[in-house]
This record gives C-alpha cells, structure tokens and sequence, in this order.
C-alpha cells in the first residue's frame, strides 16, 4: 500500500522535472539575446559570431541541443559557464551550501518565533499575544524584504555594530563569525515566514480547539488545557505548518535572490542575478534548474511526510 | 431576527438611542472593509492626480544643488533623492507605475487563467490535465526567479514586466477557477441546467463563470499586491523598469548606499509600498471571510 503511494508520487515527480528543465531551456534559448553575441559584444565582428554559435552549439535545432544538454545533465554534467569557462557543477557546489545554511537558519528562527506565539495566542484569543501577534503578522507580510533587509543593516549593523553589514566568512573559519555574518540575513528572510506560519497555526489551533470531538473527549477526562494544547491540539496541526512549510519554499527560494544580493553573499541567489546580467546562460539555466527541481522535490517530501505522520493516509482511508 | 429581542413599542428616546447603536454596530464591523478600502482609493487618486493638484515638481526635474534634502526641507516636503529630484513626486509617479503593473498583470492572471481553469475544471478530462500540468510547471518556479529571468531577456520596460509578472498569475488564477468551477460543476442548480437541455455553453457563460467570480475577485486584490512587490523587487534589482521612470523598487535601490545619511531616500517609497500592500491584503482578507461565512 505504502510502497504503492510512494510510486505514483514519484511517477508523477519524473515528468514534472523533466517538463520544468523544458521550460527552462526553452526560456532561455527563444526568449532575444544571443548568447554569442553577448559574449563577443554587439559590434563583433559577424563571421567570428557565426564561428562562436557553430562552437557553442547554438546553431543546432532546439531539441537537438535540449536532448544533448539534459544527456550531459543526467551525468552530471551541467556545462561550463559562457564568461568564465568554470563547470556549472563546480560552482553550484560552492554556491549551494552558503544558501542551504541561510534558508536553515531562516527556517530555524522562524519557527522557533512562530511556535510559542501561535500557542500562546490560541490559548487566549484577542489576549496581548494575539493582538501582538496579529499586528507583527501584517507588517511582515507587508513590508518587501529588501526593505527589512536595509533597515536591519541600518539599526544593527551601522547604528550599533552588532553585526557585519554584508559579507560572508566560511564556516571554516570559526562558527561566530559564520552565524553573526548570516544572522541579518536569515531574520530578513524569517520575518515573512514567521508572520505566514504564526498565524496559520493559530487559525488551526483555534478550529480544531472549537470543532474536533478528541478535544472534548480530553476535556472530560479531565486533561489540563495547556496539555491539551500542546499534545493534543499542536501535534495535529503540525499537519497544516508541514503543508504552508512546503508551498512556502517557493517564496523562500525567491527571498534568497533579493536577500544575498543585499547582504553580497555568495549563494545561488546572486549567482543567478549575476548569470542573468552577463547572459551567462548555462549558468542560469543550471542555478534554474537546481531551483525547480529542489521545489518540486520539496512539495514531494512534503506529500511523503504525511504518510509517515498519518497512519489513515497510509492505509488510504482518507 | 435581531429586532425582536427589543419591545416593539418604546419611548421615543430610548428607541432612537437602541437604533442609533445598532447602526453604529453596523458601521464598526464593516470597518474592516472600508479603511483599507479609502486608503487604496486615496492612494490612486493622490498617486493620478496628486501631482497636478499640489503642483509638484516633475520626478526627474531635481537639480543637483538640492541633493539628499531631508524629510520636511522647504519646497519638498518629502525631502530629495541623490540627485536632488522631489521624493514624493517620485513616489506618486512611481505609484502610477506600481498600480498599472499591479493591475494589468492581475488581469492577464483573471482572464487568461480564470478562463483557463473553469474550461479545464468544466471539460475535465486529457484538455484538464495537459493544462494543469502545464501550469504546475510554471508554478514549480519562484514566481520572483520566473519574472526575473523573462524581464531580463525581453527587455525591462514596463509592458514586459507585466507580462513576466503574468507568468506567475496565470497559473495562480488557473487554480484557484478549477477548485471552484470543480465543486460548481456538482452543484444541484447546474445539474439541473444541463438536464433541462441547456448548450453547455450557456451553462458555463450563465452559471458557472458568475459563480466564479467574486473568489476570483478577492484573490485578485492579494495578486496585486504580490505583483507590487514583484514590480518592486524587480527594479530594485535593476531589471524592472528603466532608469529615468520612477519606481518604488528603483527609488529604495538608489537610496541604498545613502541609508546612513539620508535615510529619507529609502524610506519614502518604503512606505508607499507597504502602505498599498498592507491595504490591499487586509481589504483581501475582510472580503474573504465575509464571502467565506456567507
């Protein structure tokens, strides 16, 4: 039964990321700008852009040059970049872990904010916490990220020195200096997820508080309310923050781009702003593709976990 | 009815007190709809007409001797950007900009994906999956990397950035018209059309599509806001719509390296943008949970 579900989602992945890698060629390769000439300069000679095309590539059908590129892909092997000549794969590895750690740590001080005050705010609605909660909630999802990121570096960066103002030190040299050069950027990205994942869990608290019969049930056998809260009501709703977690990357993936580029970190987010200035498209065409696919893989894992939380959508009865 | 909780004969006072406060009760719940509601309508109007009605300088006719004034200098109340252009100026003719975008992308999501999605969910069948699947895709992208590449490559002026900003819209609306036109589909009233013998045609143009619309509706005042954020991120980071056009994204990205000094530069547009945002999701919002207890 397991086994079966777990099939059909992944039947259903494989074309889903083959058709995202086509768009994204086809993106790229129809939409104007020749690579060519992007990279000889507009007034280049013809015969030597004629020359570079043939080299590239670039005078082959489309699907003929799709076909080659996701054969290579498929062995890892995603091209090299137009300007620099370094392998895609190369880069994407250094790239990669900076925005890994800033999305965990974003994601971290998220829901460690986000927890306690959905808790607290449906233990008593329109009580402070909630009022607070509510009005924190509507300037988060209302003010533009790159906004935040600029007033944060104003207050704590140029105002009090608390932390660097951009800039990324490694992880290896020392975690302080690591965590203190990722700190701004991660409360950027975690402000907007705090306010969408407060305030879901809250409303989800608060029905299955007013609607489900376990809640009753654990009333009357005489379970305290906080207990009631916490194991009953929070373990339930894990269910919709699992669910807002996972259609929430998307945005997230979005935030790294605007985020590094304010605070100069060298993630996969200005690596694409970059790619995409200096029309470096097998470069942009691999950050793309690393991005969709992680989504996809994202809504895929997101989908797999309620198996292993709901025993009634394992044997299918829901 | 709540009416008769209240004697139906009282002392004259007293009855004009009773309905004096339940029309007050009336007026405080709708509140909700009409803050929001005035401050977007004051909003378009100040951002259309402002300009001309306060005789504002042009965005761009700034001298360089009044570079970096600060918020309340004589002559421009809202202070001036590095090279010395009126601040507010710039952020009304930087609002037309940032409401066109907003609205003409919401609409491309309206029609081309509402349309999209009530004939997909209506039809059902191989046309329902191709389509969605289709938009699944396009959905599979962060709707910021999916305008930020298709700006770039067509070129940043405003109608491409709409159009980007549609690529996220589309399939947005798309899904949202399936779900609904969906449940529609096995509502008794359109049962009862089609076993009356009426074209399929008129089936979806009289009883399905009217029926869609107001969620589409409501989504749309929250797609506005998205795609003000998206207009904005664009031109802050130099793909949206080209330099001498104000925008609010652009005005905050030229303010960066000033936010020491003038922190005025960032700030102005800053506020705009979050003042439309924030109105348009709470107005979103009020609209939804009316439609949604109805």
């Amino acid at each position: 039964m397991t086994l079966s579900i777990i099939g059909r989602r992944f039947l259903q992945f494989v074309p889903v990321v083959l058709g995202v890698t086509f768009i994204t060629f086809l993106l790229l390769n129809l939409l104007p700008g020749d690579t060519a000439e992007a990279i000889l300069g507009t007034n280049a000679n013809p015969v030597s852009i004629a020359l570079l095309r043939k080299q590239l590539g670039l005078n082959q059908p489309l699907l003929v040059r799709y076909w080659h590129w996701l054969e290579h892909a498929l062995t890892g092997n995603l091209g090299s970049s137009l300007i620099t000549q370094q392998q895609v794969g190369t880069v994407l590895s250094q790239r990669v872990p900076v925005t890994l750690e800033l999305l965990i740590l974003a994601f971290l001080i998220a829901l460690v904010l986000a927890i306690p005050v959905a808790v607290l705010a449906a233990r008593k609605p329109k009580g402070i916490i909630d009022r607070l909660g509510a009005t924190t909630a509507m300037f988060g999802l209302a003010i533009p990220n790159f906004v935040l990121g600029l007033v944060l570096i104003l207050l704590f960066a140029q105002h009090f020195h608390f932390f660097p103002a951009t800039g990324y030190s490694a992880l290896g040299s020392g975690l302080g200096p690591n965590l203190r050069s990722l700190f701004l950027p991660a409360l950027t990205i975690s402000f907007a997820l705090f306010a969408a994942y407060s305030r879901m869990l809250r409303a989800d608290m608060m029905q299955q508080l007013a609607q489900e019969e376990y809640v009753i049930t654990a009333r009357a056998k005489g379970v305290s309310e906080p207990r009631i809260l916490i194991r009953h009501v929070f373990r339930n709703s894990l269910f919709s923050l699992i669910t807002i977690v996972g259609v929430n990357f998307g945005t997230l993936i979005g935030a790294t781009v605007i985020v590094e580029s304010i605070f100069a970190l060298p993630g996969i987010g200005s690596l694409l702003v970059s790619s995409v200035y200096n029309r470096d498209v097998t470069v942009t065409q691999g950050v793309v593709v690393i991005l969709a696919v992680v989504t996809v893989t994202v809504n895929l894992i997101t989908d797999l976990l309620y198996l292993v939380l709901d025993p009634r959508v394992r044997y299918g009865t829901v | 009815m709540a009416l008769s909780r209240y004697p139906t004969v009282l002392p004259p006072m007293l009855a004009e007190r009773v309905s004096n406060f339940r029309q007050t009760a009336q007026w405080r719940r709708s509140l909700d709809i009409w803050v929001p509601a005035g401050i977007l309508i004051l909003l378009v109007l100040a951002c259309f007409f402002g300009p001309f009605i306060f005789g504002l300088p042009g965005p761009n006719a700034g001298s360089l001797l009044d570079a970096r004034l600060p918020l309340f200098s004589a002559g421009h109340i809202f202070g001036t950007d590095a090279i010395g252009n009126d601040l507010l100026s710039r952020a009304l003719y930087g609002g037309q900009i940032s409401i066109e975008v907003g609205l003409g992308s919401m609409l491309i999501g309206f029609v081309v994906g509402g349309s999209l999605g009530v004939i997909g969910g209506y039809r059902g069948g191989i046309l329902d999956i191709v389509i969605m699947r289709l938009l699944d895709m396009f959905l599979a992208f962060p709707s910021i990397i999916l305008a930020f590449v298709v700006a770039t490559f067509l070129g940043a002026n405003e109608i491409n950035v709409i159009f980007a900003i549609s690529f996220f819209t589309v399939p947005a609306f798309a899904r949202l018209a399936r779900a609904t036109t969906l449940q529609l589909r096995e509502r008794g009233f359109v049962i009862a059309t089609r076993l009356l013998g009426a074209r399929e045609r008129d089936v979806l143009i009289r009883h399905v599509v009217p029926n869609v619309i107001p969620s589409l509706m409501t989504y749309g005042l929250l797609t506005v806001a998205i795609a003000m954020f998206i207009e904005a991120a664009l031109s802050f980071l130099g793909l949206g719509i080209p330099a001498p056009q104000p925008s609010w994204g652009s005005t905050i990205a030229s303010g960066q390296q000033y936010l020491s000094n003038a922190p005025a530069i960032v700030l102005v547009p800053s506020v705009f943008l979050f003042t439309a945002v924030a109105s348009l999701n709470s107005l979103g919002n009020a609209l939804r949970t009316r439609i949604e207890s109805q």
